[in-house]
């Protein structure tokens, strides 16, 4: 009986590192262009408790051989790249993407990183930078006496100068996608970079290649959805309390085992 | 009754019997959240018209398919397995979270390359799609047709790897085409049915209880023949 009570309890050791991503997911409910992620599981080694024996006085039947598994365990977690909603703001540096890609940002260590994340500023170098403060890559400077930035669906950038009334294409903003999204690494501050499981960049502007398009004065939301979360929450607390349950009628067999001499 | 002991070695198997479908509840409920596990179900089987002895068979039912648009994510809507090339051979899989490893190749949480018909799929860069039938597309371009296999024979059951893998039998045959059902970006959820789990641990219980209880019987009939009978008057 015990080996049930040991499978038991990866089954609620599994529940509870679930209720740990949803809690995060939760958490990030409104972070700017989140992804949710979600724990997964696989089942342990299966042990061959019989078989081959041979049996009884009168004939050689052999036992069938049945394997019992042990328990779950975490496989990983998995970050979901699905779109988040685009919520508008109003703001001319704020951008989102809608469909597929990343920007590309410079990392202090000459790495790229990737974010869906396009709250941006203007640093004191006049150059577009995320709001942790990575310049994003190719640069694209803003003359001082610009006003009036706008961002077109396929990335380019434009201002109008203080001292002409024309309108002066200054860079264009280029995106990155991967093969499989989900193999990417997350570093925090909405940042990822890229992996081998993720497979290599594809670089290309907005609208081509397969790209998404940027929509200029809105930002990408969460896609976490809380009644999706609340749900598996449930799931997972009602799983969890499932496994206390099965932990209890083992021991309450080996209580009648026991109570088996008095 | 000949043998003096037959009634309770008989009760002591079934004990066992019982124990041992309260070990396979247990690792069914432990996987509920494991995506493409397959229950297993547990059934007597009477050996030397005595003994309860326990055998198993794994309920191979499909598990709800749940969407996660990871273009990796690869789920079987119908029957058979994918074939993935373990250090230990070749093993069956019902799908899982896939993704690219350091050679380019597409492999499972363990490094497992997922297995075409002229092997091991590689993919640099590019937006992979892989349609019903299992042929794998990048950016348009087939490169490979994903290798499919038959479930086994009714009566056959695979025998369990963990890591949510198989190992094949000896009859091997590959999934006919009108049977292949390959979702991308989906995963197969597991197919444990708590309720029905939890209804099982307690008629467990209650068999396991009852077991016992002809075993305190039978031991007090033999208290009084052994006590009583041939005691003086």
């Amino acid at each position: 009986m015990d080996p049930a009570l040991r499978t038991a309890a990866t089954g609620m050791a599994a529940q509870q590192l679930r209720t740990e991503v949803i809690s995060n997911n939760l958490a990030n409910v409104n972070t700017t262009a989140f992804k949710r992620s979600r724990a997964q599981f696989e089942d342990l080694l299966y042990q061959t408790v019989q078989g081959a024996t041979v049996l009884g006085t009168r004939d050689s039947k052999t036992t069938p051989v049945i394997q019992i598994g042990r328990g779950t365990h975490l496989a990983g977690v998995q970050r979901l790249h699905t779109q988040g909603t685009v919520e508008s703001t109003g703001r001319s540096t704020d951008v989102a993407i809608e469909g597929e890609g990343f920007f590309q940002v410079q990392l202090a260590n000459n790495q790229v990183g990737y974010t869906r994340d396009g709250n941006f500023q203007v640093s004191d170098s006049s150059t577009l930078i995320t709001n942790g403060g990575y310049t994003i890559s190719p640069g694209i400077k803003i003359p001082t006496d610009a006003s009036d930035v706008s961002i077109s669906k396929t990335g380019v950038v434009s201002v109008r100068k203080a001292s002409s009334a024309d309108i002066q294409e200054i860079g264009r903003i280029e995106l990155a996608r991967f093969a499989n999204p989900a193999g990417l690494e997350s570093m925090g501050e909405n940042l990822y970079t890229e992996t081998p499981a993720s497979g290599e960049a594809i670089h290309g502007f907005p609208q081509e290649e397969g790209m998404g398009r940027l929509l200029q004065g809105s930002l990408e939301g969460s896609n976490v959805e809380i009644v999706q979360e609340m749900v598996d929450m449930i799931t997972s607390m009602r799983a969890y309390e499932i496994n206390s349950k099965s932990i209890k009628n083992s021991e309450d067999m080996m209580q009648v085992a026991n109570n088996m001499s008095r | 009754m000949s043998d003096p002991t037959s009634g309770m070695t008989s009760a002591a198997s079934a004990l066992k019997y019982w124990e041992r479908r309260q070990e396979v509840v247990s690792n069914n409920l432990a996987n509920v959240s494991t995506d493409g596990f397959k229950a297993e179900r547990v059934f007597a089987r009477l050996v030397d018209d005595a003994l309860t002895v326990p055998d198993m068979a794994t309920d191979m039912r499909g598990g709800s398919i749940k969407p996660t648009n990871s273009p990796l994510d690869l789920a079987l809507d119908g029957p058979g397995f994918f074939v993935l090339d373990s250090p230990n051979g070749e093993r069956l899989t019902r799908g899982g979270s896939f993704h690219l490893d350091e050679t380019n190749r597409i492999v499972d949480a363990h490094g497992n390359a997922l297995l075409a018909e002229n092997g091991a799929v590689t993919v640099t860069k590019g937006t992979i799609e892989i349609d019903k039938g299992g042929s794998v597309k990048v950016d348009g371009h087939e490169i490979a047709k994903l290798r499919l296999e038959a479930p086994p024979a009714p009566g056959l059951s695979l025998q369990h790897e963990g890591s949510n893998m198989y190992v094949p039998g000896t009859a091997r045959q590959p999934l006919g085409a009108d049977a292949r059902i390959v979702r991308q970006g989906a995963l197969e959820a597991s197919n444990v049915d708590s309720i029905g789990a939890m209804v099982d641990m307690i008629s467990v219980q209650r068999a396991y209880a009852s077991v016992m209880k002809t075993v305190t019987t039978m031991d007090e009939v033999r208290r009084l023949i052994t006590n009583d009978i041939g005691k003086p008057v």
